[in-house]
């Protein structure tokens, strides 16, 4: 729990350093990009702190290569 | 409006090539494991076949002078096909990103500090690389002179202080290894080595004199792959058949440096060199990653993405391997077929290009 409030915090400060700039700008759509990306980006951290385990994205990779298309370098 | 206001020499360029090919020296002992003392042969050869490649990048660049792959495709193929297209290249710029990352921090972690959690490793550079991005394509490209500076005088050091340690009989037989093998190399380093250039298509179009960029790019990629060559002959020749089993080459070599027993434990130096190179193309490809993404969705600016993307890219080089082994085995096995669509892709594009210049020619004749 201590470490997803750390971290929380962390996302807060980078809010607060750049998203005043945006609204005083009136970038909208900028705006609504970066707090998606970010929320995005804070997920994807939440799953790494607490050690969830996510497939890897090169196994992915490598069923595609090996296993459907057949092209891996791997096979002699 | 435009997007990014920054202008850079062709000059630059050629120093931002040398800087991005002269990073991927870590990566080397991919192949040297497959092709083992013939590995000069195969950097040499995916050198001269690369070099079509980076002419029909930079002709692609001159054909659309001012306009990045994202604008590129969107006006080659359309406006849904392109985005499809500028999305899966922006992915693989990610992919790049974290990959290049995760080896790096990896590479930290074996030889200097064992004891250092990764993260903290791979949240310094990023957070260097961030704010390099932030600043713009100038001021990136003006570090490149300092960084390449620094990375050719170490190299060139190195290779001089090695010399008595060299035994060229090393290199012989010629040839030994079965030729699978050695194509297998040669992908290798062609695709992770060289052709990772493609990047550039994204940074191509600041330059301010376009007629240059042709020989800027060939140039750099020449004088980068002879760095990368120097110093694959250099391990080999030091090393022998060991080279083979180490995971860094170019970082154990530095560590046979004994000159008087006043000189030694030079590894420190390729350690720097490394990290500095390695800051280069990250940020380069950081840098394409933000801004086609910007461009993507139609922003102003695209100065409040970087921050998000760089945290994704952090925790996504954390999930992208259990151990650097499997990042390894990848790398050798399916990274590069994978890859190659991509690097291949822009040369496609140009063709069509060029087919539809030719029959708008002809029928503007037969009216």
């Amino acid at each position: 729990m201590k470490m997803i409030m750390l971290l929380a915090a962390v996302f807060l400060i980078i809010i607060i350093i750049e998203a005043p700039k945006l609204i005083i700008n009136k970038y909208w759509k900028e705006l609504i990009a970066f707090l998606s990306l970010l929320s995005l980006a804070f997920a994807l951290t939440a799953l790494v702190i607490f050690d969830v385990d996510i497939p890897s994205p090169l196994e992915g990779i490598e069923y595609l290569i090996d296993d459907i298309l057949g092209l891996s370098w791997d096979r002699k | 409006m435009k997007i990014e206001k920054g202008i850079i020499a062709s000059s630059q360029l050629t120093f931002m090539i040398i800087g991005f090919i002269q990073a991927s020296n870590l990566l080397l002992s991919f192949s040297s494991g497959i092709v083992s003392h013939d590995a000069w042969l195969a950097i040499l050869i995916a050198m001269v076949l690369s070099i079509p490649f980076v002419l029909s990048y930079a002709a692609l660049g001159r054909e659309f002078p001012g306009k990045n792959l994202i604008q590129i495709s969107d006006i080659i193929y359309g406006v849904y096909l392109g985005k499809i297209i500028s999305v899966s290249y922006v992915f693989i710029f990610f992919a790049l990103v974290c990959q290049n990352l995760r080896y790096f921090s990896d590479f930290l972690i074996t030889f200097i500090f064992p004891e250092t959690p990764i993260w903290a490793i791979l949240i310094m550079l990023t957070f260097i690389s961030a704010w390099a991005v932030r600043a713009g394509i100038e001021v990136i490209a003006r570090c490149s002179f300092i960084i390449i500076a620094i990375a050719s005088t170490i190299i060139l050091a190195t290779s001089l202080l090695l010399l008595p340690d060299m035994r060229f009989r090393n290199f012989l037989p010629i040839l030994d290894v079965p030729l699978q093998d050695l194509i297998h190399g040669t992908h290798i380093i062609f695709s992770i080595n060289y052709l990772e250039i493609v990047v550039f298509l994204m940074v191509i179009a600041f330059v301010n004199k376009p007629k240059q960029i042709k020989t800027s790019m060939v140039g750099g990629l020449i004088l980068g792959g002879v760095s990368v060559l120097i110093l694959e002959v250099r391990n080999t020749a030091v090393l022998g058949t060991v080279s083979e089993i180490v995971s860094s080459p170019s970082f154990v070599t530095a560590r046979y440096i004994s000159v008087a027993e006043v000189l030694t434990r030079m590894e420190m130096f390729v350690a720097i060199m490394l990290i500095t190179t390695v800051f280069l193309k990250v940020s380069i490809l950081y840098y394409a990653v933000v801004l086609g993404s910007a461009q993507i969705i139609n922003l102003r600016s695209y100065v409040p993405l970087v921050i998000p993307i760089g945290i994704s890219a952090i925790s996504f080089s954390i999930i992208l391997a259990g151990s650097s082994m499997e990042q390894i085995h990848s790398a050798i096995y399916t990274w590069p077929v994978f890859i190659l669509p991509f690097q291949l892709f822009p040369v496609l594009s140009l063709f069509i290009v060029k087919i539809r210049k030719k029959f708008k020619k002809r029928w503007a004749n037969k009216k």
